[in-house]
């Protein structure tokens, strides 16, 4: 029994057991209920998490998805996607014409548009945007391919825009450019620098303080002219650890997340405040081959493995593939079987193999059509010599830390052992990826594109005209693929106006491709998001059905957010009107008052209580050893 | 009767001074623990291909489903692939060790060679080492180790390599302490006015005299080294190779695939501890070792 | 990158010889120039490993963008890599001495700007951490090694050790997982918190407890270890059971002679060990998503920022440089054989 003398040493040691008490009680009981307070007065706030930092907040300069999506709401375009289905509508432009040889197109201005700081937004704008454009290559680095065949830009009055173009354009109906406000940015020496903040925009939301690697914050646009947002503030956090994000998202941290992994999307299936959407997304990833990388006049370029230029080979690995078993390993289930080049998700051009063109996944198939082939296998490790005797390795380049790349790789490399090839995973940041496919060093590339409700995008990738010039630039290239037919095909669906016959085209242009072979579509991945449903009613989903939230082709989901309480959530219909009515409201958040500052304020006292509890035990135990002396 | 030679009594003394040495590390108790641990699970790792069969180790033949928690058919439960988490943790322990050996003979060889150089010559030798060890010591190694790591080709051998070039500068230091202290003594004098030269006072004399430390540091460095392979593999240097996994590439493995969110407990667990035993483990030898060659640091 | 637990041989034979006071002003200056030559030895290596980095810079930079021949030279040009890998070198010390480090490609904004951006967060949270390390180790270490072969000592000596061997990372991994909600889980503070400087204080104080005990756990042991050892070492000294026989106490004796002695080895160490810390940082700052300068440094090395990398290089060995200077003076002042002269 230890008979304290000190009432120095007796207070200290009370202070530090009631401390040690408290905390196990306090804390737990206020973060039991981990929604943040929001009484009436306290801005109406809605919090996203984002895995992928910001580069730049200049329209200029962005690229980055985070960036761009930010941008979107900070800036209209002359047009943007409906809500609904994703068909170009007029936003600053409200309707524009076409010459009959599709090189002039005129856009017709919305009167009573305004900029945040309540000037008017005029063709003007537009005008000195893309005529920036032209004249300074740093103003094209993020958006310079839309006006590379541009003429000549003019506004010839407050309302009316006009633009010339060298060649017909399809995408002059869908121009994703920021259009900035000509006020305040001609005054800038350098259309490449840093941004200011507030920035004065034209969309629902504009920027008004971006902390980089932390957060960047925007507030509600009062003079939209569609109508302020439901919300006031609109904040982006960014989280390096996306676990973090979604730890955050669970402790009330934050309202809404993206990207997340079927592991992490599972693991809050069972969370009461979470609401879960499984978007069909417009993604599609594939396996790219290379066939003999050239430039766009047929110089081979690269250091890709000949023997893959004999389309029986890539046969035989596409065969060797199974879409099904990444759907359900990679993917969680939560991804549709890979088939044609288009995304299922738009329905009328997307194809599926049938018939005898099938090729399912048979490893005994793919090992007997290599044997007919003429590919024998060496005896020991049973890896097979090409044509010239060597034996067959290949690398397979992929995006490191990537959920798809990081766990389909060791299935294709175990599968593709099993027929007798050898592969090396290399896992690269995403720019090391980018310039070796661009240069042709690879033999095989984990790769995939976002297609576009018009497939001209991403069919125009496997041209021959896509390979880069000489210098290795011009061009994006995918599998490096050039082929007549595809070729032939490509240039007729492009002046193709009648839509089925358009629809016919591009499906013996994905027949074609599955043929090659130059790439394997491993599957179309779902965009999976969370979000608190006791703080958010819900969100505009683009397309209306089954899509998402964040990253849209447009503003809706951040537009029409709405917080719980405040239902029902718009629905914004073809010219943009909210056509949601009724009474679709949930019980509004219960106040919980503050608990934040509670547990900040359990800890800092429990922290001070413990040093002075410390403190004082030694300062007790100094004077009775001195009592005692 | 035959006199032993100069040099068979050189070894006899030598074995005498290792058993009495043995004797005095076997009173400690710490150490033996540590040792017995090291040489289980050296044992274990080498034993691996015996006892199970490296093909599961592929993930096209895993049978577990995902990230199942432990059962009697997987004792730690499965990974994301479905692959069984006690095989990987076996056979991580092949890599995580050789790393860890490799890299610290390769480190402890350079700074053993700079350490005594710098003290036997003196002067502007020295003068320039040290300079050159200091700035190694004064380096923040992870960022040397990262950049050295992306100019070469991923793969053990890279990380290897970087830990072994860049923690050499500790040990560095203490044989160049430890042979400015002997070669104080009077026996290397005497050696040095008999004609020895340069090669031979080195090797006959300063090396053997210097061995005990080393032996020691490079146990305490082998820890360390396991640590940085760790390291290095969670930030995403290490091998990619799936067959070849190292306790870092599954605690990178278990970070993307949110083990943490899904409280797969089984799957963050075992790599980390796996680690912490066996780095506790040398390093209670070494400094039991350390104790050894120092008594006044003994317990009791 | 963690490194060995010094043996306490090592760590006394760090002791410079004293000298007669005059030589004072004559170590002063070696030191200093020791880390000015030591500072030109990084600039070079800096260089030199960044530049043989593979990639091709320019294409890093306008990533997937189509380029024209044209953009591409007048780049080339701009950053000079047309010139001689020594004309690159030269032009890049002169910017260097004009406070010039160059653009960051990925940002393209000025690497100093970033650099100082991302400073202070860092400075927060090693500073703090080795603070309390320091404090930690020094006071655990004086305890069990005053009293040793008791309880305290081999259960804290236990303690240390097993939390040194962990890695970084996986502690802060388990601390996330453990603390679930009661913390921060990333970032310096919440984007809501109100902008007045007490709020903005207080969360940032909430933010940094997981990362500064994640830093903590495994830096402190090295201090209690060596601090133990070196007042073992003192304890055997003669002066002390002269003092002790001269009728002082034990803790007068402890507090006034032993533990200043032991004391120097520790300061030492604590610079010494300021690049390992920093490594640490970037290991803790990855799991936290701390917006400093470790992580810059990282995510700079996965891209190839080269202009970002040489800047952060520069700055973090230069600091940990710069820290041993201060330390080998700090050591001049402090060695009582000199004071006593």
């Amino acid at each position: 029994m230890i008979i304290v003398r000190s009432r120095r040493l007796a207070l200290g040691v009370t202070l530090m057991v009631s401390a040690l008490v408290t905390v196990p009680v306090g804390i737990p009981a206020s973060a039991s209920t981990p929604v943040k307070a929001a009484t009436a007065q306290d801005p109406k706030i809605l919090r996203i998490g984002v895995t992928q930092a910001v580069d730049s907040l200049n329209p200029f300069i962005s690229i980055t998805r985070t960036g761009t999506d930010i941008l979107r709401s900070q800036f209209e375009f002359l047009t943007t996607y409906s809500q609904g289905s994703m068909t170009p509508e007029g936003t600053l432009a409200e309707k524009w014409e076409t010459s009959d040889d599709k090189l002039t197109w005129k856009f017709h201005f919305r009167k009573d548009v305004k900029w945040s700081d309540g000037e008017p937004v005029t063709a003007k704008d537009a005008a000195f945007t893309f005529n920036k454009m032209l004249d300074d290559e740093v103003a094209r680095t993020a958006n310079g391919s839309y006006v590379a065949q541009w003429e000549s830009v003019e506004a010839t009055d407050d309302q009316t825009l006009v633009i010339k173009t060298k060649v017909p354009q399809a995408t002059m109906e869908a121009l994703d450019i920021p259009i900035v406000p000509e006020h305040i940015w001609s005054k800038l020496a350098d259309i490449g620098a840093e941004a200011t903040y507030p920035m004065v925009g034209s969309g629902p939301y504009y920027i008004t303080e971006f902390k980089e690697a932390q957060f960047t914050k925007m507030k509600a646009n009062k003079n939209y002219w569609r109508g302020a947002p439901k919300i006031d503030e609109l904040h982006f956090i960014y989280y390096r650890n996306a676990d973090a994000a979604v730890t955050a998202l669970q402790s009330g941290q934050i309202d809404l997340v993206n990207r997340l992994t079927p592991q992490q999307f599972d693991a809050l299936k069972n969370d009461p405040n979470v609401a879960l959407n499984n978007a069909q997304n417009r993604r599609f990833n594939e396996i790219v081959i290379n066939p003999g990388a050239a430039t766009n006049d047929g110089t081979p370029i690269g250091d890709g493995n000949p023997a893959l230029k004999d389309v029986k080979l890539r046969q035989a690995i596409a065969q060797a593939i199974d879409s099904k078993t990444l759907v359900d390993k990679v993917w969680g289930g939560y991804a549709t079987e890979g088939a044609g080049y288009i995304p299922p998700v738009f329905a009328d051009f997307a194809w599926q193999p049938s018939g005898k063109q099938v090729r399912k996944f048979d490893l005994d198939a793919a090992n007997k059509a290599l044997d007919a082939a003429g590919y024998k296998k060496k005896g020991d490790d049973g890896i097979r010599l090409d044509k010239t005797g060597k034996p067959m390795n290949f690398r397979l380049l992929a995006h490191a830390e990537a959920n798809l790349d990081e766990t389909a790789g060791p299935f294709v490399k175990g599968w593709l052992k099993d027929i007798g090839i050898g592969i090396t995973l290399e896992p690269v940041s995403d720019d090391q990826v980018n310039e070796d496919t661009t240069r042709g060093d690879f033999d095989l590339a984990f790769s995939g594109w976002n297609a576009n409700p018009d497939p001209d995008y991403v069919l125009s990738l496997q041209t021959c005209a896509n390979r880069p010039n000489a210098e290795g630039k011009g061009g994006t290239p995918d599998s490096f693929l050039c082929d007549k037919t595809y070729d032939n095909l490509y240039k007729k669906q492009l002046s193709e106006f009648d839509r089925d016959k358009r629809i016919d085209l591009v499906k013996q242009m994905q027949s074609r491709l599955y043929d090659q072979a130059t790439t394997v579509i491993l599957g179309y991945d779902n965009a999976l998001e969370a979000y608190n449903k006791k703080a958010f009613e819900g969100f505009p989903l683009q397309p209306a059905d089954k899509g998402v939230i964040m990253n849209q082709q447009g503003y809706w989901g951040y537009y029409g957010a709405t917080p719980a309480g405040e239902g029902p959530v718009p629905v914004y219909g073809e010219n943009g009107e909210n056509t949601a009515t009724g009474d679709g409201t949930t019980e509004a958040a219960a106040d919980d008052g503050g608990n934040t500052g509670l547990i900040l304020g359990i800890v800092g006292g429990v922290i001070v209580i413990l040093l002075i509890g410390g403190l004082l035990v030694m300062r007790g135990r100094r004077k009775t050893a001195e009592d005692r002396e | 009767m035959t006199t032993p030679s100069p040099r068979a009594l050189a070894w006899r003394r030598r074995g005498a001074a290792f058993a009495a040495g043995w004797r005095e590390f076997a009173k400690q108790r710490t150490g033996l623990v540590g040792l017995g641990v090291l040489v289980v699970i050296v044992l274990l790792a080498l034993l691996a291909p015996v006892l199970t069969d490296q093909e599961n180790l592929d993930v096209t033949k895993a049978t577990g489903g995902r990230m199942e928690s432990p059962s009697w058919e997987f004792l730690l439960g499965t990974d994301r692939a479905g692959r069984s988490v006690l095989l990987l943790t076996l056979w991580s322990a092949r890599i995580s060790l050789t790393v860890g050996l490799v890299a610290t003979l390769i480190s402890v060889a350079i700074g053993t060679v700079i350490g005594i150089l710098a003290a036997h010559f003196g002067r502007w030798v020295s003068a320039g080492l040290m300079r050159v060890t200091d700035f190694f010591l004064v380096l923040p190694s992870l960022v040397l180790a990262i950049a050295l790591s992306s100019v070469l080709e991923r793969g053990v051998g890279t990380i290897i390599l970087a830990i072994g070039l860049t923690s050499w500068p500790a040990a560095a230091r203490l044989v160049r302490a430890q042979t400015l202290t002997i070669e104080a003594r009077p026996y290397i004098e005497r050696s040095k006015a008999l004609g020895g030269g340069h090669f031979h006072v080195i090797s006959k004399h300063v090396l053997p005299a210097v061995a005990p430390l080393v032996f020691v540091n490079t146990t305490l460095a082998v820890g360390s080294a396991i640590v940085s392979e760790s390291t290095l593999s969670f930030l995403g240097l290490g091998d990619p190779d799936p067959m070849r996994p190292s306790w870092g590439s599954m605690l990178r493995s278990a970070w993307l695939d949110s083990a943490m969110i899904a409280g797969a407990w089984w799957y963050l667990l075992p790599p980390g501890i796996a680690i912490g035993i066996v780095v506790l483990a040398f390093t209670m030898c070494g400094r039991a070792l350390e104790s050894v060659l120092n008594p006044r640091l003994r317990e009791g | 990158m963690s490194d060995i637990l010094i043996p306490t041989e090592e760590a006394l034979a760090e002791v410079p010889p004293p000298t007669r006071g005059g030589g004072t002003v004559r170590y002063v200056l070696t030191k200093i120039g020791g880390g000015l030559i030591s500072f030109a030895l990084v600039i070079v290596l800096g260089f030199l490993l960044f530049r043989a980095l593979p990639g091709n810079v320019i294409a890093t930079m306008t990533r997937g963008r189509p380029a024209t021949p044209e953009m591409i030279a007048q780049l080339e040009d701009e950053y000079g890599l047309n010139d001689s890998l020594w004309q690159q070198f030269l032009t890049y010390v002169g910017n260097l001495l004009h406070g010039d480090l160059g653009n960051s490609y990925i940002f393209r904004v000025p690497v100093l700007q970033k650099i100082e951006e991302r400073l202070w967060p860092t400075v927060l949270l090693v500073g703090v951490a080795t603070l309390i390390s320091v404090a930690l180790g020094l006071w655990l270490g004086t305890r069990s090694g005053w009293r040793r072969g008791s309880r305290f000592d081999r259960v804290s000596t236990g303690v240390a050790l097993t939390l040194w061997s962990t890695p970084t990372f996986w502690l802060g991994m388990l601390l996330l997982a453990g603390t679930t909600g009661l913390f921060p889980t990333a970032g310096l503070v919440y984007s809501d918190t109100p902008p007045d400087f007490f709020s903005q204080a207080v969360d940032m104080a909430h933010h940094l407890v997981l990362p500064t005990i994640t830093l903590v756990a495994v830096t402190y042991a090295q201090y209690q270890l060596v601090m133990r050892s070196s007042l073992i070492e003192e304890m055997g000294a003669d002066y002390l059971t002269t003092a002790r026989a001269k009728g002082l106490r034990d803790d007068q004796v402890r507090r006034k002679h032993a533990v200043p002695n032991a004391l120097l080895p520790t300061v030492t160490l604590v610079f010494l060990h300021l690049g390992f810390v920093i490594a640490g940082a970037i290991t803790t700052e990855t799991v936290f998503s701390w917006p400093g300068l470790g992580l810059l440094t990282y995510d700079a090395l996965r891209v190839h920022d080269l202009p970002l990398l040489q800047g952060t290089f520069v700055v973090l060995a230069g600091a940990v440089i710069f820290m041993n200077v201060i330390a080998d003076l700090l050591y001049r002042v402090l060695d009582p054989r000199v004071r006593a002269s």
